[in-house]
């Protein structure tokens, strides 16, 4: 049973991780690195390993670009940023996320009473 | 002592103990062989390799120089066990591949219907995606064989019924034929994002509405709701199809109509009668224009339409529409321009009645100077009259309507038709009137009109000779001129109407009702009642029943006049007419 609710987390986390990816780069561009950190912060925990293929999937299909910054600390590192259309994107996102949240927190509600 | 492998990651390079090196490897190799197959898999790799070394950077210095196992185990758990990041990965690759054949392998094209783009059923819009057409052929096609071509409304049922729906990404995605991978996947996504948006949008709807009392009539109207909807979305493209063919239809009719007018323009006789009614020739140009375009851009907007709702086209520009309303518009107030400054010519009626003195007798000849003879030095409408009459007269029709342009070399002249109508004299006498009409602005010019009409009419001896035909001079305009004489005879008295006047008479009124073409060449006097026939003997309608041969008798009727008797002879006999009796010798009626 825990390895099912780990799945269904995970899902779910997955879900959302792209939504959140967007939302942080949207405050400013960023290094994954920054980006783990700053969903550390919010207690989204992924592991750094999840990111770059998402990373790089988003910056195929045009929504983040990135450039490379030279590093004191190893080789050099790709500095993300949202695109205009990940901007629409994100907006559009953000939407269907609050209608999701709505939607599922009076589902839950209602179930509970 | 430990043995130390040297190694490059993202070229940075690094002194490894050789079981942490084979750790590292190990996982490497791993995570490449999940990221192998997919697109941009390679940048994948170098980026994580890249953050790895970063990190192992952070853990050597200039005293502790080799990597060990202890952090290569660090490494991995911040960057994650391939399971938990390329598993993943693999795990939604593998619900794809229950979908399809393969990753990354075409797709061979599977037909659904589409939930996305249907009219009713979406069932033309998914035969349309899997042949790869326009949607509106297929749904073209689709209600012509079935409303015309005897294909039953069975036939798209069972196609809905058998043809599945395209429900998720990658169904759409067969639908449409497409590889499906990362860059399209992301697309349909953003597509069906929208599609979730609308559909959370009517969710929240609905359980804003009480969500537990939507019973099976409440389903049932949304389901009636949604139907009308889609079929009015269908119905809407049904009416721009009829709008464009009814438009193109009207334009190709208002095409040979201008047409026909601009050849028209080129015929003499038609150049003439424009001159004559219309104040300037601008006028009729003028007028032209301004009707084409009062037909024209409707028809043209109609087939505008047509067309963007046939084809779903939604643009619209406002300034395509005024200046279409705006040309519209012009158009109409040059047509009522010309129409209003013409018919202000026409507006008003004016008359001249002139008195002919005439000599009194008890019986006036009636008779007609024809036309042929008046107008024998003219080209009328630009032939020579012969031509013209022949034709007039086969139609056994009063000729008060016609009218005619008379060229003599290069002077025009109207030419109308008189009338004569015979009515009873509040006198003894007879009396001659002769009524010009025409129209024009006001009275006042329409009567100084009318007093430029030309007509004669002369008395000789008992004989008094009409004119068949009157004229205008061509530098007046057309304005309907007409002349009516009108003839006053006394009680008692006769008035004899010669055969050319048949279509000259104005309905004459009499006691028997006959007709004018009946009337002529008979004798009428006048009594208490209206006039009345004297010699009407065999008047029937013996047309059809021709009498049989008679022996031949001299020509004509021989007519005798005294100052207080008439003698008559002819066929019928020998008839005394005098003031106070009639004499018939005549044949017996024939038993």
């Amino acid at each position: 049973m825990t390895i099912n609710s780990e799945n269904t987390k995970a899902q779910m986390r997955k879900g959302v991780l792209e939504l959140c990816i967007l939302s942080i780069l949207s405050k400013g561009d960023a290094y994954p690195t920054e980006i783990i950190e700053k969903l550390k912060d919010t207690k989204l925990v992924v592991v750094e390993g999840t990111l770059y293929p998402l990373l790089t999937r988003l910056k195929n299909t045009g929504l983040l670009n990135y450039r490379w910054e030279e590093s004191t600390s190893g080789p050099p590192r790709k500095y993300y940023k949202l695109t205009e259309i990940g901007e629409q994107y994100l907006k559009e996102l953000q939407v269907s996320w609050q209608e999701l949240v709505n939607a599922v927190n009076k589902t839950i509600e209602s179930g509970n009473i | 002592m430990n043995k130390t492998v040297t190694i490059n990651i993202s070229g940075i390079i690094f002194h490894i103990e050789e079981d942490a090196f084979e750790k590292l490897s190990k996982y490497l190799g791993t995570i490449k062989g999940y990221f192998s197959k997919t697109d941009g898999g390679n940048e994948i790799m170098s980026d994580i390799e890249a953050r790895i070394a970063e990190m192992l950077q952070s853990k050597v210095n200039a005293v502790k120089q080799v990597v060990l196992m202890a952090d290569v185990d660090s490494v991995i758990e911040t960057m994650g066990r391939p399971e938990e990041f390329a598993g993943e990965e693999t795990t939604d690759k593998t619900e794809q591949e229950e979908e399809t054949k393969s990753y990354s392998e075409p797709v061979k094209k599977r037909m659904f219907r589409d939930p996305d783009s249907k009219a009713i059923g979406g069932v033309c819009s998914g035969i349309a995606a899997y042949f790869d057409v326009d949607v509106v052929w297929i749904r073209l096609a689709m209600f012509l064989l079935i409303f015309f071509g005897g294909v039953s409304l069975w036939v798209y049922i069972i196609l809905w019924i058998v043809i599945p729906e395209a429900k998720t990404t990658a169904e759409k995605l067969a639908m449409r034929g497409e590889k499906i991978d990362i860059n399209n996947i992301s697309k349909t996504v953003k597509e069906e994002a929208e599609q979730l948006k609308k559909r959370m949008e009517k969710y929240g709807n609905d359980f804003r509405n009480n969500p537990d009392t939507r019973n099976f009539f409440d389903k049932l109207g949304d389901f009636i709701k949604e139907f009308i909807i889609l079929f009015s979305k269908f119905f809407v493209r049904i009416v721009g199809l009829v709008l464009l063919v009814f438009g193109v239809i009207f334009m190709l009719g208002l095409m040979s109509t201008v047409f026909g007018f601009s050849i028209m323009g080129t015929n003499t006789e038609f150049n003439d009668w424009v001159n004559l009614f219309f104040l300037e020739r601008s006028h009729y140009t003028l007028g032209m224009i301004g009707i084409t375009l009062f037909l024209g851009v409707p028809v043209l907007m109609m087939i505008y339409g047509g067309v963007k709702l046939l084809f779903r086209i939604h643009y619209s520009n406002r300034w395509l529409n005024l200046s279409a309303g705006v040309i519209w518009l012009v158009g109409f107030v040059i047509a009522l321009f010309v129409g209003i400054t013409t018919g202000k010519d026409f507006g008003n009626a004016g008359k001249v009645k002139e008195q002919v003195q005439l000599v009194q007798h008890d019986t006036l000849y009636l008779t007609l100077n024809e036309s042929k003879e008046i107008l024998s030095g003219l080209k009328i409408n630009n032939d020579d009259y012969e031509d013209n009459h022949h034709i007039h007269l086969k139609h056994r029709h009063r000729h008060s309507n016609d009218y005619m342009v008379g060229k003599d070399g290069d002077k025009k002249h109207i030419v109308g038709y008189a009338s004569l109508d015979i009515v009873p004299s509040l006198t003894d006498n007879f009396e001659l009137y002769v009524i010009k009409k025409a129209r024009g602005e006001d009275k006042r010019a329409a009567t100084e009109r009318a007093k430029m009409i030309e007509y004669k009419v002369f008395q000789k001896d008992s004989t008094i000779t009409f004119d068949e035909v009157f004229t205008v001079s061509g530098d007046e305009k057309f304005r309907v001129q007409e002349v009516q004489l009108i003839l006053k005879v006394p009680r008692n008295k006769v008035v004899h109407l010669d055969k050319k006047l048949e279509h000259f008479l104005s309905d004459v009124e009499n006691v028997t009702n006959t007709f004018d073409g009946d009337m002529v060449g008979r004798r009428w006097i006048m009594e208490k009642e209206g006039l009345e026939c004297i010699d009407c003997q065999g008047l029937d309608m013996d047309a059809d029943f021709p009498a049989p041969p008679k022996p031949p008798l001299p020509p004509g009727d021989i007519n005798v006049d005294a100052k207080d008797a008439n003698i008559k002879i002819d066929k019928d006999g020998i008839k005394i007419i005098t003031k106070d009796a009639d004499v018939n010798i005549g044949k017996k009626k024939s038993e």
